[in-house]
């Protein structure tokens, strides 16, 4: 895990714990957190593969650089930095342009 | 169709304040922010700010996000995760996410504050996860608390470097080094000394020549560079990190104004790409405005009066009153801010679109360093920053800065009574105190501190320099703790050390090792488990406890001792982990020799 712990300025978050699922294997997430946030503190970086098949992950974690789009509940092109993690959700990489409904 | 008198694209300090001007005169005002709370990247900013008390001077900015959403009235509207996703001469649209649906809104007036992106830059391998923007960091470590990598490299140094430097090492990261295309550094004086007091080491004329990893981030090569930016053949340096950290500045934002027909001209000295506006950050477009980053890349106090201005303007049209006085003192006070040396490119960038005025500041640094004896505070603040938290906190009135808040502080040091309360309210902690002789033998230096876990009364400690380098032994005799977390430590120095200690490290807990052959400490094992990990062969693969020529000997029983007691369970019931050959160590050259004797 990579939750802090032990700050000087903030305060450890209390938040209710929920779970959600990446890639079929359920997780731990803090309610009020983002997806990206939750996979990150749950130890997973790669959020997908490039067309090319470059591995991709998030790079401005505020919405701008769509590195971070994930396949959520099924539809594709999520940008997980900014969407909220919740209960029974179901996360999944991205591969390439995904398959657009 | 939604219909609002002022849509405000953007809930950042620009957005807020120009939301708060215009609904305190009754304007109607839709917010429509992307992330998931109002504040835009004040939420994450756990720093205090520059500036005066008018705009939040040595306050945190979550604290300001805070206080800026208290201060909107019942005629603002918010709509949190959605995007505005067009433009157009009679609506605009927005896709709310949470209701996967997209709405249009007419709205009379538009205020754009929709900041700005994270500048990319290009070496091998940048397209790794682990390769993050520097405010991407931020927002994961103090928005959500969680730390995507144990040790960092930073790529510029810049403000933004060289806070979120700062931060990472208060979250109990490990930051190995910040590289700097230039060969100065970039952002304020007072950040970098801030990091350098902790030993992080600073590369000048340096640059990220490539990132080194498969599935992701497990080092970085970082290269010289000549006058010219061209790399230095030979001189390439490997650094194990799991996280890359590009800090090499922002973009504005500027696609909706764009579509809106705002004018867009090239300016680089602030941030490229920006739209046209006037003083009263209206574009060329009579109804629309543009405030904060999106207007120039500066920084968050000059954005919340940029927004005020604008929603004052537009409250001005819409209501009718003449708010011109109000206006005028607002953009008086960005004349004072945008005074000193610091923003002298943004200064430039703005004279393309209407004249620049400034005002006098002296630049006079106090050189007497007052009378030797007294507990007195030593004001090491060199640069002309637009702030003056010591000057207002002072309850004795004995520091001023004179002329106006860009001027360097002075110390009347009669008047001082040695309270420290300047020390803990210095954004830029830059004022310690210091004291000769305070029992034979003994200085006193007092170091503000924000990192954990505070020392306890009476704790030894090393003393370290402003390079972070150690200087001696001290005692803590005294630990004043602030409600706002800068808190003073009172350390006795042995007699002449009292100019150079800056800092300290505590040695109680980092100086107990559990693995002798890695130099593995106690509070790094404890802490590891703190962070989940729960099994010898984990703490191992984390730690390198074990790994050393001992073959875990010395440590193994100490390490399952450990997680039994923390975990609560016996040792019996934890894994011991696997024994690996060679148990002891063997020299390579009589392995090849055995084989040879095989054949």
């Amino acid at each position: 895990m990579r939750r802090i712990v032990e700050h000087p300025i903030l305060k450890a978050k209390t938040a209710r714990t929920v779970k959600f699922y990446f890639e079929d294997k359920e997780l731990e997430a803090l309610e009020g957190e983002t997806i990206a946030a939750a996979l990150i503190a749950n130890g997973i970086d790669v959020f997908g593969e490039s067309e090319h098949g470059r591995p991709r992950g998030f790079f401005c974690a505020i919405g701008k650089c769509s590195s971070c789009l994930m396949v959520v509940d099924g539809e594709p092109n999520v940008r997980v930095c900014i969407t909220l993690v919740k209960e029974g959700m179901r996360v999944q990489r991205q591969l390439g342009r995904s398959d657009v409904v | 169709m939604m219909k609002t008198q002022l849509l405000v694209v953007g809930g950042g300090p620009a957005g807020l304040c120009g939301a708060i001007e215009a609904s305190r005169y009754g304007v109607e005002t839709l917010i429509v922010d992307e992330g998931v709370e109002l504040g835009g990247q004040l939420v994450k900013q756990t720093h205090k700010f520059f500036g005066h008390e008018g705009f939040f001077a040595s306050v945190r900015g979550f604290e300001i996000a805070r206080r800026l959403k208290n201060q909107l009235n019942h005629h603002v509207k918010v709509m949190l995760q959605t995007t505005v996703v067009g433009i157009y001469e009679d609506v605009v649209v927005l896709y709310n996410r949470e209701k996967d649906r997209t709405f249009e809104v007419q709205a009379d007036y538009i205020l754009l504050a929709t900041g700005a992106s994270e500048r990319f830059i290009q070496f091998e391998n940048n397209h790794l996860p682990g390769v993050y923007g520097a405010g991407a960091v931020q927002t994961l470590m103090n928005q959500f608390m969680v730390l995507p990598g144990k040790r960092f490299l930073m790529v510029g140094s810049g403000n933004i470097g060289l806070i979120v430097s700062y931060q990472l090492l208060q979250a109990g990261a490990e930051v190995a080094a910040i590289v700097e295309i230039a060969d100065r550094v970039g952002g304020y004086d007072v950040h970098l000394r801030k990091i350098k007091r902790f030993g992080v080491p600073v590369l000048l004329r340096h640059t990220i020549k490539k990132a080194l990893g498969e599935e992701k981030v497990t080092g970085a090569v970082v290269v010289q560079v000549d006058e010219k930016f061209r790399p230095i053949g030979g001189t390439e340096r490997e650094f194990a990190v799991d996280v890359i950290c590009i800090a090499a500045g922002l973009t504005p934002s500027v696609e909706l104004a764009a579509m809106a027909n705002v004018k867009i001209e090239y300016v680089p000295e602030l941030g490229g790409f920006v739209p046209y506006r006037d003083q009263n950050m209206r574009t060329n477009v009579e109804n629309i405005f543009i405030a904060g980053d999106l207007a120039g890349i500066e920084e968050a106090t000059t954005a919340m009066i940029e927004g005020r201005i604008a929603g004052l303007t537009v409250a001005q049209s819409i209501v009718g009153t003449d708010l011109s006085r109000e206006i005028e003192a607002l953009q008086n006070e960005l004349v004072e801010f945008r005074s000193g040396p610091f923003s002298e490119k943004v200064r430039k960038g703005l004279s393309r679109f209407f004249p620049q005025r400034t005002v006098e500041f002296s630049r006079q640094p106090q050189t007497d360093k007052g009378p030797v004896g007294k507990l007195r505070p030593i004001i090491e603040c060199y640069e002309n920053i637009p702030c003056n938290p010591c000057q207002t906190s002072c309850p004795a009135g004995a520091i001023e800065v004179p002329g106006n808040i860009n001027s360097l502080p002075r110390i009347d040091y009669e008047k001082c009574t040695g309270c420290g309360i300047c020390v803990s309210k210095c954004p830029g902690l830059a004022i310690f105190m210091v004291q000769e002789n305070v029992e034979p033998g003994f200085d006193l230096v007092v170091i503000p501190y924000e990192m954990v876990p505070l020392p306890e009364k009476d704790e030894r400690v090393i003393a370290l320099d402003r390079e972070g380098k150690e200087v001696c032994e001290a005692q803590v005799v005294k630990v004043l703790r602030f409600p706002d977390m800068t808190n003073l430590i009172y350390l006795k120095v042995p007699a002449g050390y009292s100019e150079r200690v800056r800092n300290f490290r505590t040695l109680k807990r980092g100086n107990v090792l559990v693995c002798r052959c890695e130099e593995v400490t106690l509070e790094e094992v404890e802490r590891a488990i703190e962070l989940g990990f729960t099994d010898y062969e984990e703490l191992r693969r984390y730690l390198r406890v074990g790994m050393g020529m001992c073959g875990g000997r010395t440590c193994r029983s100490t390490v399952l001792s450990i997680l039994s007691q923390k975990l609560g369970k016996s040792p019996g019931e934890l894994l011991k982990g696997r024994f690996r050959p060679p148990v002891m160590p063997v020299k390579f050259e009589s392995i090849l020799r055995g084989e040879t004797n095989e054949d």
